[in-house]
């Protein structure tokens, strides 16, 4: 195909092969998002001198560490072609069966396993009532998130789970060289994702899987063993995510997880820029995501704007960024 | 001549109570393009798609090299089996670049498990190289690129896989005149290195022009098959369209 037209060509209507990296830089999701965590920065510093306290700042890190790991599972999952609405039932549940086990005296490393282990086992279920009975993901998950969320009340009885041994808590309160425990774990589980989708032949099959299922087919990947592992994991970092929040607040809470959390992450993972059409979206994209969503919880109480405006707000981001993001693909990925 | 590259025997397919393919059967030979031609329906992309490892046969036979008959239960199966395949749709991932398109299946790797991008890059760049076709770079999404080019991409996969048989569903169906001659180009050139090629086509030009040996199905059965060199168009069509009667087969063997 002597495709020598280049004026036809989309790649030089683009500038692609001139593009130089500051039109790259620009052209990514993440850059608008940044802008936007900016923007909402300069209002609440404007607005509070306490916004830009090294404790202040902290504190909104600290919050976002609960977002952005389990939207690196979701997001994964997401880029695969899949959904898990179950998320924040998933998320209780890694949380009340580590602190039962902790309350029982059973050491902190063996009870955090249990639980994401206990976790791992409802992301199969997903992964079988998606696969083996064909309901779609959406249902088959938010079938999943009602009948945990009865079992979490059921089982605890509906009181939280206290106390928990110091050294578990110290998985989020404690610091390595003044740095946050809890960010560590989130900067490890975002290295590690990244890793994954960037640098394997994991990654590039989960995006093929997602950007194109029949494809991945026919080019012999094994979808089933994809699917399993993508909803296994979705649902040990919604564990984690639990686990990690129940050391932050020293208490196995029944009320921990629920719609919101599994709205959270999945906003997140949206306004990261990953693309619920499968195939499209990354890591780096959910980190400034979960920072933006910590951010507007934090900003508006500074501002002392009714917290009512959290929904209003987030939820006009939401739409917008997506909006963006399809606006700018509907531009570079024309159908032909 | 000797066993043929791909046999298929007495191949029957049935989709719930509808029957696809009643009876088929063709040889095709290394460096040889063997073209299946019929009219919409007539069952040449069940057939593909059997011989691909996407369907399974209810009844019959494919037989790789002459060896035992094979069980293609995959597309994973057919490649290991020596089968290289262009699907009609291409089976292209938009959201990825040529070169990852191109490796989908088998990625190289490197200590293991990390993705060898440079390699896979270089492979890719080299067989487009090869095929002296021009897509750009192999960075580019697939999503952007036109129908011609997306052609190239797929037939290129297959060529990377270097596997003796290949297979390709209509691979010109979407191409303008001069894409088309390209495809043509490599076609030829596959044959000149041996493989065995089938060759699933509307085009009737397009397969006296590239073709060796044509098969006809009709209903899901093939009717006949002739070298293309002995035989007319208005036979070909004739066989396509029933008015001339199907030849007598015994024991699946064919002339």
């Amino acid at each position: 195909m002597t495709v020598t037209a280049k004026p036809r060509d989309p790649l030089a209507e683009h500038g692609g092969e001139r593009t130089g990296v500051v039109a790259k830089v620009l052209v990514r999701q993440e850059t608008t998002l940044v802008l936007v965590v900016l923007a909402v920065g300069l209002f609440a510093w404007s607005r509070s001198s306490l916004f830009l306290s090294p404790d202040n700042l902290t504190a909104i890190l600290r919050n976002s560490v609960i977002y952005f790991v389990m939207a690196c599972g979701a997001a994964l999952l997401v880029i695969g072609g899949g959904l898990d609405f179950s998320a924040g039932a998933v998320f209780t549940l890694g949380a009340l069966s580590t602190c039962a086990l902790l309350v029982e005296g059973v050491p902190w490393p063996l009870a955090v396993l249990a639980g994401m282990a206990a976790c791992c086992a409802v992301g199969a279920v997903n992964f079988v009532v998606v696969t083996s009975l064909h309901v779609p993901p959406i249902i088959a998950t938010l079938g999943t998130f009602y009948v945990l969320t009865g079992v979490d009340n059921l089982v605890t009885g509906g009181s939280d789970v206290l106390p928990l041994p110091a050294g578990f808590q110290r998985i989020a309160q404690g610091s390595v060289l003044g740095v946050p425990n809890d960010v560590l774990i989130a900067v490890a589980v975002g290295v590690l994702f990244w890793f994954l989708l960037e640098r394997t032949r994991f990654g590039v099959n989960v995006r093929a899987l997602g950007g194109n299922r029949q494809a991945a087919v026919a080019n012999g990947l094994r979808v089933f063993r994809l699917d399993l592992a993508l909803y296994v994991i979705a649902a040990a970092t919604a564990g984690l995510a639990g686990i990690v929040y129940s050391a932050q607040v020293g208490a196995g809470q029944v009320t921990a997880g629920g719609t919101s959390t599994t709205l959270n992450a999945i906003t997140a993972v949206l306004i990261g820029g990953v693309s619920l059409m499968g195939g499209m979206g990354g890591v780096q994209g959910v980190a400034v995501g979960a920072v933006l969503l910590s951010l507007i919880d934090n900003a508006l109480v500074l501002t002392n704007i009714p917290p009512q405006y959290n929904s209003i707000v987030i939820g006009a981001i939401l739409v917008c960024a997506v909006a963006v993001d399809h606006l700018r693909r509907a531009r570079i990925y024309r159908k032909r | 001549m000797g066993a043929p590259a791909l046999r298929l025997r007495g191949v029957r397919k049935w989709f719930g109570s509808v029957s696809a393919l009643e009876d088929v059967h063709f040889d095709a030979h290394a460096g040889e393009v063997h073209a299946i031609v019929g009219d919409n329906g007539a069952g040449k992309s069940t057939t593909i798609k059997i011989v691909a490892g996407v369907h399974r046969a209810d009844e019959g036979e494919v037989l790789v090299n002459g060896g035992e008959p094979r069980h293609v239960r995959s597309a994973a199966d057919a490649q290991e089996h020596g089968i290289a395949v262009v699907h009609q749709d291409l089976a292209l991932v938009e959201c990825l670049d040529i070169a990852h398109n191109m490796a989908l299946g088998t990625l190289p790797r490197k200590f293991g498990f990390v993705l060898d991008r440079r390699r896979m890059e270089r492979e890719a760049a080299k067989v487009l190289r090869d095929l002296k076709v021009r897509v750009g770079d192999v960075r580019t999404p697939v999503g952007l690129l036109s129908g011609g080019q997306r052609q190239v991409v797929a037939v290129a996969r297959a060529v990377r896989m270097d596997k003796p048989i290949m297979l390709l569903d209509e691979p010109t169906a979407a191409l303008g005149v001069q894409e088309t001659a390209q495809v043509g180009e490599i076609i030829d050139e596959l044959r000149a290195s041996g493989k065995a090629v089938v060759l699933v086509s509307h085009d009737l030009d397009f397969v006296f022009s590239h073709a060796d040996r044509v098969t006809v199905l009709r209903l899901g059965r093939t009717v006949g098959t002739r070298l293309v060199a002995d035989v007319g168009r208005e036979e070909v069509v004739g066989l396509i369209t029933g008015a001339i009667a199907p030849d007598q087969v015994h024991d699946g063997e064919v002339a």
